[in-house]
């Protein structure tokens, strides 16, 4: 593996405090249900519900179009670049590029990330791509590359579903023609119960109860373009049972569908802003 | 003291064989459809695989290509699970970047490159098991893999090795004899114009051995070149016998 | 992967074709290829197959090797997937040409069997909290015919299926325990692969959908939809991949055929393999 030699990393064979007293921690919250007596989990939430959303448009001022998302402790901020020339002219096309970098902060998660790019973060940079990719018109765009960058600062699951609203948004705000706006939603599913928008204890908890040989422990992320009614991508971890797909799918579009106006209002509240400097 | 073991009283080998004995040879050509010219080849239980492409234009940067004759390109690669411990890169490492040159020199000095000027030929050679003599049989396959490919050479190349235990110059050795009978000469051959493309020694050797060993080893070639055109000739000689089925049916 | 350029008429062709369900070269839509597997051909390795699928050719090599267990999963053993594509199937991936391809495939690999259903990972593991085994599964790309993920998921399996792990006696020394690691190759103990699933990749082509796409049919693909099926039928993974997008029902009926064509891949590649260890014969390999 080629590391990066500027940078001083740690000793290879360290570890975090968390690995060894999480064994402990796992122990103790495996007995207790992700969904308690009150019908309620760990949050106050309610399985169906979603955590509350802020979205603001054109946040970094040198990138053509930005924006940050929290969703709930999740934060995850994304800059687009471009329409620019290709650099290498082999690789010049007739219909544009588009490029997705996924990027967990190294102090985004329990255990510190390392600078470069791992496998799973290359893994969900093609994700991204896929979702974000059948909304935009790149046939507008020859010869040209369009870059998306999105950050996760924090990350309390479902970052994934939150980095391509992100750029969905960004994507809007730099002007680049697309044919629909991408929502993404997250769900894990653990026997029969549907936890919309999983935290990463939730979603932590799905991963280690698969030991237990439960019928359904998984997530699933899945990308929708509402006005087109296509789902763009769609991804999942874990074990479902074959019925259990088409009802988590399901669930999913529909939380996409509620997130809709949510997208669109932060859309027209950033033109508005824009209209008034320019006014001004 | 390794020495001793390798070879018994009797003047049999660890695996058994004769000192100028070889291992069992058995290859196939034309293994994969894409390429255009492959070979799979076994000696004992080294296996190896070629695939050559072209000639066809340069890939990448034009600044490459040689303007009097054929650009030769080899990638020699071994499989992460191919020696007794795992390897963790196939290639990019040292040892692999100088097998790599190794082929390329190899193969510069046969191909008659001065027919395809401004192109590139390409020479992939995959290691999926290793028991010694990599080189050797790399090359054997790569050339069996050219004459899938029609590619116009002077003549076969043949590598083959050998070392000298216990007074007795042995041949095609195997990888415990490798890695402790101390000394081992590398040949690559042009048979039938008794010319030497390639010589590697590692280790010492007393001078008055070397030539001893040396003779061995080109006999292991010859005996190698043997095989291989037989059995290149007796498939030519099948296939040209249902070609003229066909014409006559 | 090799360059496929079609024209339009050629893809309005296997479109067309595609859509009366008589594939050009003469399948149905959920139909594979002649597919050829053959286990125990690397000596140097714990197990070991080889899948050629049409003009797909993929060998897997498992070694097995004894490490310290990850301490946030004390009780279970560890897989490592890494492929390369070689030169050998087409020049692009000469020097790391295919890295790309290859983080795809082995993403995918670790997502279809991460979840513990899978394999028996606790079997794997030799000393709770201390040693267990690390299973490398190094996968080589020797020709692409097209269908990529599925070759590579069924040689995997039949690799595991073929996979002897040597047996371990145990001894308790003063300071520890002692491992020893039976070099006997006739002493060892298999893994259990009726959980470990394949994946069936289903190409949307036109409006309808195919499996075991060759690379003519893939390039007339816009979007995919692979899952990791088991023989029960149990989803371990899925993914839609390509640059085109779907709506809800069609990717509803993609799974259907995927399930439906998963649950029968997994038995036939079991009966295979289970003949194949009946008979005696020295595998051929690339002799054939």
């Amino acid at each position: 593996m080629p590391t990066d030699t500027r940078r001083i990393t740690g000793p290879e064979t360290s570890r975090s405090p968390y690995d060894y007293c999480q064994i402990e921690i796992s122990k103790e919250e495996n007995q207790n249900e992700l969904i308690k007596s009150d019908k309620k989990r760990k949050d106050g939430r309610l399985a169906a519900q979603l955590r509350p959303i802020f979205l603001k448009a054109n946040v970094i001022s040198q990138a053509r179009g930005s924006s940050y998302i929290e969703m709930g402790q999740t934060k995850v901020i994304c800059a687009v670049y471009g329409p620019r020339e290709v650099m290498r002219r082999e690789d010049f096309s007739l219909k544009g590029q588009l490029t997705c970098d996924f990027k967990f902060t190294t102090f985004s998660c329990r255990q510190r990330r390392q600078h470069q790019q791992d496998n799973q973060e290359k893994d969900l940079s093609v994700q991204m791509l896929e979702a974000l990719e059948p909304a935009v018109c790149l046939h507008k765009y020859p010869k040209s590359q369009i870059n998306i960058y999105a950050t996760v600062l924090q990350n309390d699951g479902s970052a994934l579903s939150a980095a391509i609203m992100c750029a969905s948004v960004a994507l809007a705000t730099a002007g680049i023609e697309m044919y629909d706006l991408v929502l993404a939603s997250s769900l894990g599913v653990l026997n029969t119960v549907l936890l919309v928008d999983p935290t990463l204890q939730e979603e932590e908890n799905i991963a280690n109860e698969t030991g237990k040989s439960p019928q359904n422990a998984g997530t699933m992320t899945l990308a929708f373009l509402p006005s087109l009614n296509q789902v763009s991508a769609m991804t999942s971890d874990g074990q479902f049972l074959f019925d259990m797909i088409n009802k988590s799918m399901q669930q999913c579009i529909e939380n996409c569908q509620k997130l809709y106006p949510v997208l669109q209002q932060c859309l027209v509240e950033d033109v508005k802003e824009k209209a008034n400097l320019t006014h001004a | 003291m390794a020495g001793m073991e390798l070879l018994s009283d009797q003047g049999f080998r660890t695996d058994g064989r004769k000192p100028n004995e070889l291992r069992r040879i058995r290859f196939k050509k034309g293994v994969f459809k894409q390429a255009d010219g492959s070979a799979y080849l076994e000696q004992g239980n080294t296996k190896v695989l070629a695939a050559v492409y072209g000639p066809h234009e340069i890939r990448g940067s034009k600044g490459k290509a040689l303007h009097d004759k054929l650009l030769i390109n080899c990638q020699y690669s071994m499989a992460t699970f191919s020696t007794q411990d795992r390897k963790r890169r196939p290639r990019g490492d040292r040892k692999s970047q100088e097998m790599t040159m190794h082929l390329k020199q190899t193969f510069n000095a046969v191909v008659l490159t001065e027919l395809f000027p401004k192109v590139q030929l390409d020479i992939y050679v995959e290691v999926l098991q290793s028991d010694g003599g990599n080189y050797c049989a790399s090359v054997n396959a790569a050339t069996l893999a050219l004459i899938d490919a029609g590619i116009p050479m002077k003549d076969y190349v043949i590598a083959c090795s050998g070392s000298f235990v216990k007074d007795t110059p042995i041949v095609d050795i195997n990888h415990l004899e490798e890695s402790t009978a101390g000394a081992e000469i590398i040949v690559a051959v042009l048979p039938r114009f008794d010319q030497i493309v390639f010589i590697e020694m590692n280790s010492r050797l007393h001078e008055d051995h070397l030539s001893r060993v040396m003779d061995q080893v080109m006999n292991g070639c010859k005996d190698i070149f043997n095989i291989l055109n037989q059995q290149v000739k007796d498939e030519l000689c099948k296939k040209a016998a249902i070609d003229k089925l066909v014409d006559a049916g | 992967m090799a360059d496929v350029d079609l024209s339009e008429p050629e893809k309005v062709y296997i479109l067309h074709s595609v859509q009366e369900n008589l594939r050009e070269d003469g399948r149905g839509c959920e139909d594979f290829r002649h597919m050829e597997v053959e286990t125990g051909l690397i000596s140097n390795t714990n197990g070991s197959a080889r899948v050629r699928l049409a003009s797909t050719d993929v060998l897997v090599g498992i070694k097995v090797q004894l490490t310290p267990v990850d301490p946030k999963k004390p009780n279970v053993g560890r897989i490592e997937f890494f492929l390369d594509c070689s030169a050998n199937a087409t020049p692009a991936f000469e020097g790391r040409g295919g890295e790309g391809l290859a983080s795809e495939i082995t993403a995918m690999l670790t997502r279809s069997y991460s979840c513990f259903s899978a394999i028996d990972y606790t079997s794997l593991c030799l000393l709770p909290g201390q040693q267990c085994w690390l299973l490398y599964i190094d996968i080589l790309l020797l020709e692409c015919g097209g269908n990529l993920f599925d070759a590579v998921s069924i040689a995997v399996k039949a690799a595991l299926f073929n996979l002897r792990i040597p047996n371990v006696t145990m001894t308790k020394d003063e300071g520890g325990i002692e491992l020893d690691v039976s070099d006997d190759p006739f002493d060892f103990k298999r893994l259990d692969v009726s959980g470990a699933p394949v994946i069936v990749t289903v190409n949307k082509i036109g409006h309808q959908h195919v499996v075991d796409a060759s690379e003519k049919e893939e390039a007339c693909s816009l979007a995919k939809v692979m899952l990791g099926i088991t023989e029960k039928g149990t989803v371990t993974a899925m993914k839609k991949e390509g640059s085109g997008s779907l709506d809800s029902e069609s990717i509803s009926e993609m799974i259907e055929s995927a399930k439906n064509v998963g649950i029968e891949l997994n038995k036939c590649l079991l009966n295979i393999l289970k003949e194949e260890e009946a008979k005696i014969e020295e595998p051929v390999g690339f002799l054939r």
